[in-house]
């Protein structure tokens, strides 16, 4: 083995630490190691006893000695069971072990990304990334039964075969050695390194051809517009013809590597033919035996040719498992404290100079903010895109680390548990997830043991009531990727009554109102009016229709402050005498207005 | 597999079927020489064993093992070039015709399309293909022909073995259909369900922060340990049946094996069968079922495939409904001038037969001059601006371009005259220099510094670390709404076009940036036929000439101030507007 190829300390680290993983597996793991060698030196032996037993009984046939038949016959009856039992329950075996690690996995990497999300888990959000953590952990769940069970399996096989070889015929031993070594080490670990460059390439193309698929679609109006579109087809067709270029070299390699084994395999049953030859001549080697090494020696390399799969697997395995635990490993944003949660006898809110930004050296999303809601109180916070309202939705949730100071009912907000938190301020997020299940587990997800007429509540206050009434199956209907597609105003209102369903001392929503009409709007307010009484809400929106249903003051954010905080009557009144005086032209008659000025 | 979609995968076939052949016959020769080198080896060692025979008698023998192991690897290589040949052409073929399709079906059914569903159909998709040509279909024709050709050599060889191997050899793919028609669907319906499983596992964690928000990331981890471990006991079930089929193969391969051993010895020694034979006969049988074998396993490519042309077969037959003809239009008029009328006379337009979303509309837009369109969301602005882009012909009626009719015009020399500063405009993947030279691939530096400039875009450049020739889109630095605006405006701009046709934001910009975009549009609509859908009315300019569009028709049109005054539907719209 050359020291290239070699892994080094940290892969050790690695591999020890994923292993790890498996350790609760380790019994059924063994059993399937034992289980694969032993069916596969039962092949193996099948042939080289069934080689062995016709020489003999030719031998016999051609006037020798009688000899004892039985034994090489139970043999060969033997071989063949075991082989065709070994094989069935060799699967049966890892797949089982697989499939608890499979189980073991998830549930670990689950439990270390929840109190990473969203703010360690910001890039997650990215499609791309988000579908190469799904690869990273479909790659480890088939470490088990992609890579170690043929390492291992053939490690094992051929440790047998050359020391079986080696007592019948000594001088066999060592050339065997090297010829296991060059087609199940070496020769696989050579065209994976010669891989590497054209595997790049296809990745690389692989990417770029998502792109143009993708600017294809999304910018098809531009490329017809600008007659960009036979360029555009033009530069496809060239990363296509580039990538078929670096398949065509990774093929060869393949094809180079699997043909190799076979070659080997046959140039090693010459070899054990000539050496068995001049031992056979010597007196140092029987008939019988000559052709059992000459069957043996092909018949092993059968456990070499899953080998360069393997390798390329171990490679990719390891780049995922780092990733992973890299992953895995990133400090937790907003760590629960140790102690359990205040108890608070009133819900008043109050911010104090806080600060909050994304990345370390980036802009402050939110920069000195100060804002009291005290119990009761229903405050819309209003600014252009960008101001910093829904960073604001986030400080609050404490899913973000913030600086300066927020309290509720009088005792500071890191003092608390994330989920003790979230039970007395309850948020409606502007873009809900909805998950992959019955609309009812979605209006569910925070109050399972709901009963139906709190959820009956819930759906008509956040005016859902007419929707699902259309659904021809109710609350039962399939929402998310598999189910019907829910529009986003829908997303929204679902989300309102999952938060509604917690009964919460506060209500914060997220621009609930995007993508409702003016008179949904208006119910929607009323009944969130009535639903909260005597409770506190922060509305974020940029929307002022029938905003006086709901709240009792107005903050304008600009630039991640509170600029002014007025009574909603008085911010309204001063907002359409605004519209009603346009603002000045910027360069008289010609101006052309394209903004909305109400903001 | 529908009966379509497996004609379709086998009609692909068709353009590559010599290279297919090719491969075919490599890998047929690879199994006549394996029966040489089989006969070879047995002839050798029953010269050794039998006749005491050395190495110095036999050496011209293993000199041609070596040299027909040389040949099969030579074979194996040819064999390998030939099938990934035929893969990648097929490949090729499929995509160049999909890319034709997208092409076809244009902008607008392009706009309703999920992106990520048809990059997965289109790349994906035809990546599945490949392999099923690539390693399948040859590996079928092998499993026909390998075991025809060492049933042929070992029938001289030894009739007896060569009928035991006769009788369980076609046994094993008979068996396999009964066992293995119930353990395919088993183990099809096992790959749904764990994929089901990897995707709610997937869900959760996108859903991660809803998850948190709603406190249920406890009862979500007890869930995900639940379901995992009901899916194991689940799964082992079916696993036992499943692997029955794999039992079933290896059975009947190692019995024939023994059996053949075991007849093969005791013939031997009553001296009925030559030692050569009967060794020559056991080297090969192991070899009768490895084809079974492979097959075995390359059988998820067909499922792949199949599920792969599935989609394609429906992404190909999409229909292309009220789109302008595609590059095979013969050549028409072209237009030269800087001064454009455009009149409507008459149009009517539906992307569906019984929905019309334009009945019959006339308009007249003056040379330099600037029309604004409002109407309710749907009233067929948008339609009204594909319809002069020529994303879409108009069903009755005549669109006049200086008196000259657009349809009789040749499109792509027409849509040089136009420039389009749509609600969102898309951003290539590139470098904002790739972004702008798109729409004026002839632009020179200065010509973009000053687009840059008329676009207030300098400071936007100045932000990104590489200038201009930073990457922009997914995997960079994106840009914001009104920065995506205001690169519609530059590229407006480097075009120069006598028309424009604008479409107004709804997002939310701030103060600053809207005064940004209000300036540059305003400069670059000086002198040219502009027009502009609004989406918000109560900021319309007093002497702004307006056309209200409601049913598929202009329902009133004039300046602000009189339409106001009108009390219409002008008013109307304003009133709704003021109330949202």
């Amino acid at each position: 083995m050359s020291g290239a190829s070699m892994p080094g300390v940290g892969t050790w680290a690695l591999c020890r630490r994923l292993f790890g993983l498996m350790r609760q597996q380790r019994r059924w793991m063994l059993l399937g190691l034992a289980l694969a060698v032993l069916s596969a030196l039962s092949g193996i032996g099948l042939l080289a006893v069934s080689g062995h037993f016709i020489t003999s009984m030719a031998l016999v046939g051609a006037g020798g000695a009688a000899i004892n038949y039985y034994t090489p016959a139970a043999l060969i009856r033997l071989f063949a069971i075991v082989r065709t039992g070994g094989r069935y329950a060799e699967r049966l075996v890892t797949h089982e072990a697989t499939l608890r690690m499979l189980a073991r996995l998830r549930v670990w990497l689950f439990g270390r990304l929840v109190p990473l999300a969203p703010a360690a888990l910001g890039e997650l959000r990215s499609a791309e990334l988000f579908s190469r953590l799904r690869s990273d952990v479909d790659a480890l769940e088939h470490a088990y039964l992609g890579v170690l069970i043929p390492l291992l399996g053939a490690l094992v096989v051929v440790l047998v075969v050359v020391v079986v070889s080696a007592l019948y015929l000594p001088a066999l031993g060592l050339p065997l050695l090297l010829f296991f070594l060059f087609g199940a080490v070496w020769l696989p670990r050579w065209a994976l390194r010669r891989g590497r460059a054209p595997g790049e390439i296809v990745v690389a193309c692989d990417e770029a051809m998502r792109e143009l698929v993708s600017d294809g679609l999304r910018g098809r109006a531009e490329l017809a517009l600008y007659g960009a579109e036979d360029a555009h087809a033009a530069q496809m067709t060239a990363v296509a013809a580039r990538q078929r270029k670096a398949q065509r070299q990774l093929d060869r390699l393949q094809a180079l590597g699997s043909a190799s084994v076979l070659l080997t395999a046959q140039l090693a049953a010459v070899c054990s033919l000539i050496l068995g030859l001049s031992a056979l001549r010597g007196g140092g080697l029987g008939g019988p035996d000559l052709v059992m090494l000459v069957l043996l020696v092909p018949a092993a390399f059968e456990a070499v040719t899953p080998l360069p799969e393997a390798w390329a697997q171990l490679g990719a395995t390891l780049a995922s498992a780092r990733r992973v635990f890299d992953l895995a490993d990133t400090p937790v944003p907003v760590p629960d404290p140790v102690a359990s949660s205040p108890t608070i006898h009133q819900h008043d809110l109050c911010l104090r100079a806080v600060r909050l930004r994304y990345a370390d050296n980036g802009p402050w999303a939110l920069d000195g903010v100060d804002l009291d809601l005290p119990q009761g109180r229903r405050i819309a916070l209003v600014g252009a895109s960008g101001a910093g309202k829904s960073s604001l939705v986030a400080a609050l949730t404490r899913l973000y680390p913030c600086t300066g100071s927020i309290t509720l009912g009088g005792t500071p907000l890191h003092a608390w548990r994330g989920d003790d938190l979230l039970a007395q301020i309850a948020v409606v997020e502007q873009r809900p997830y909805l998950f992959d299940a019955s609309l009812r587990d979605n209006l569910c997800l925070a109050r399972p043991e709901a009963s139906e007429a709190e959820l009956e509540r819930v759906i008509q206050l956040a005016q859902l009531g007419g929707y699902v009434v259309a659904l021809p199956q109710g609350l039962r209907t399939w929402v998310g990727e598999d189910g019907v597609r829910v529009s986003g105003g829908e997303a929204r209102r679902i989300a309102i009554a999952r938060a509604l369903l917690v009964d919460p001392p506060i209500l914060v929503l997220d621009e609930p109102t995007e993508g409702l009409d003016a008179g949904t709007v208006a119910q929607l307010y009323t009944a969130l009016d009535a639903a909260m009484h005597g409770r506190s809400v922060l509305l974020v929106t940029h929307r002022l229709g029938h905003l006086a249903q709901l709240v009792d003051e107005v903050a304008t954010m600009r630039d991640g402050r509170i600029v002014a905080c007025v009574a909603v009557a008085s911010y309204l009144a001063q907002q359409s005498s605004q519209a009603l005086h346009a603002p000045p032209a910027v360069d008289g008659r010609t101006r052309v207005p394209i903004r909305d000025v109400r903001l | 597999m529908t009966v379509s979609t497996s004609s379709w995968l086998r009609e692909q076939a068709r353009p590559v079927r010599r290279l297919l052949a090719a491969g075919v016959a490599a890998g047929g020769a690879q199994a006549v020489l394996l029966c040489v080198g089989a006969w070879l080896i047995a002839w050798v060692l029953a010269r050794a064993v039998l006749a005491g025979r050395g190495l110095g008698d036999l050496w011209s023998a293993v000199a041609a093992l070596v040299a027909i192991a040389l040949a099969r690897f030579a074979l194996g290589l040819w064999q390998r070039r030939a099938t990934f040949e035929a893969g990648a052409q097929v490949g090729e073929r499929v995509r160049r015709a999909l890319e034709q399709r997208l092409r076809q079906l244009g902008p607008g059914w392009a706009a309703q399309q999920s992106r990520g569903d048809i990059v997965t159909r289109s790349v994906d998709g035809v990546q599945a293909l490949v392999p099923y040509y690539a390693g399948y279909l040859p590996q079928v024709a092998l499993t026909a022909v390998i075991p025809v050709v060492i049933l042929l050599a070992a029938l001289p060889a030894d009739p007896w073995s060569a009928l035991i191997l006769l009788l369980t050899a076609p046994l094993v793919p008979l068996f396999m259909i009964l066992v293995g028609g119930a353990a395919e669907r088993a183990s099809q319906r096992r790959w749904s369900r764990l994929r089901r499983l990897g995707a709610r596992f997937m869900d959760a964690l996108a859903g991660l922060t809803t998850l948190r928000l709603c406190r249920a990331t406890g009862r979500e981890a007890a869930l995900l340990a639940a379901t995992g471990e009901a899916y194991r006991k689940e799964t082992m079930a079916v696993l036992r049946i499943a692997f029955l089929s794999a039992l079933v193969l290896e059975f009947f391969a190692t019995v024939s094996i023994a059996v053949l051993a075991v007849l093969l010895g005791f013939r031997l020694m009553w001296g009925t069968l030559g030692f050569e034979q009967g060794l020559f006969v056991l080297l090969l049988a192991p070899e009768l079922f490895l084809p079974l074998r492979a097959l075995g396993t390359q059988r998820h490519l067909r499922m792949e495939a199949a599920a792969a042309a599935e989609d394609l077969v429906a992404l190909l037959a999409e229909p292309v409904t009220g789109t302008a003809s595609g590059p095979t239009s013969p050549p028409r008029a072209s237009l030269a001038s800087q001064h454009i009328a455009l009149t409507f006379e008459g149009v009517s337009f539906g992307y569906e037969p019984d929905r019309q979303v334009l009945r019959e509309l006339d308009l007249v837009v003056e040379a330099g001059t600037m029309l604004t369109l409002v109407g309710a969301s749907g009233s067929g602005k948008s339609t009204l601006f594909n319809l002069l882009l020529g994303f879409a012909t108009s069903q009755a009626g005549r669109i006049l371009v200086n008196g000259r009719d657009l349809a009789a015009l040749d499109l792509l020399a027409w849509r040089k005259h136009i420039s389009w500063v749509s609600q969102r405009a898309h951003v290539f993947h590139g470098s904002l220099r790739d972004n702008l030279m798109i729409a004026a691939p002839d632009s020179d530096e200065t010509r973009l510094r000053r687009a840059l400039k008329a676009a207030a875009l300098p400071e936007v450049v100045a932000r990104l670390p590489q200038g201009l020739d930073t990457p922009l889109g997914e995997h960079g630095h994106g840009l914001s709404g009104g920065e995506r605006q205001r690169l519609a405006l530059a590229r407006a701009w480097l075009r120069d076009t006598p028309v424009l046709l604008l479409d107004e934001p709804t997002q939310h910009l701030d103060a600053a940036t809207a005064a940004l975009i209000d300036a540059a549009v305003a400069a670059l609509a000086v002198g040219r036929t502009v027009i502009r859908i609004a989406h918000r009315l109560d900021h319309l300019a007093e002497d702004a000439r307006v056309a209200v569009l409601a049913d598929g028709l202009i329902v009133e049109s004039g300046r602000v101030a009189e339409l106001r005054a009108a009390r219409g539907a002008f008013a109307r719209l304003l009133a709704a507007d003021l109330a949202a």
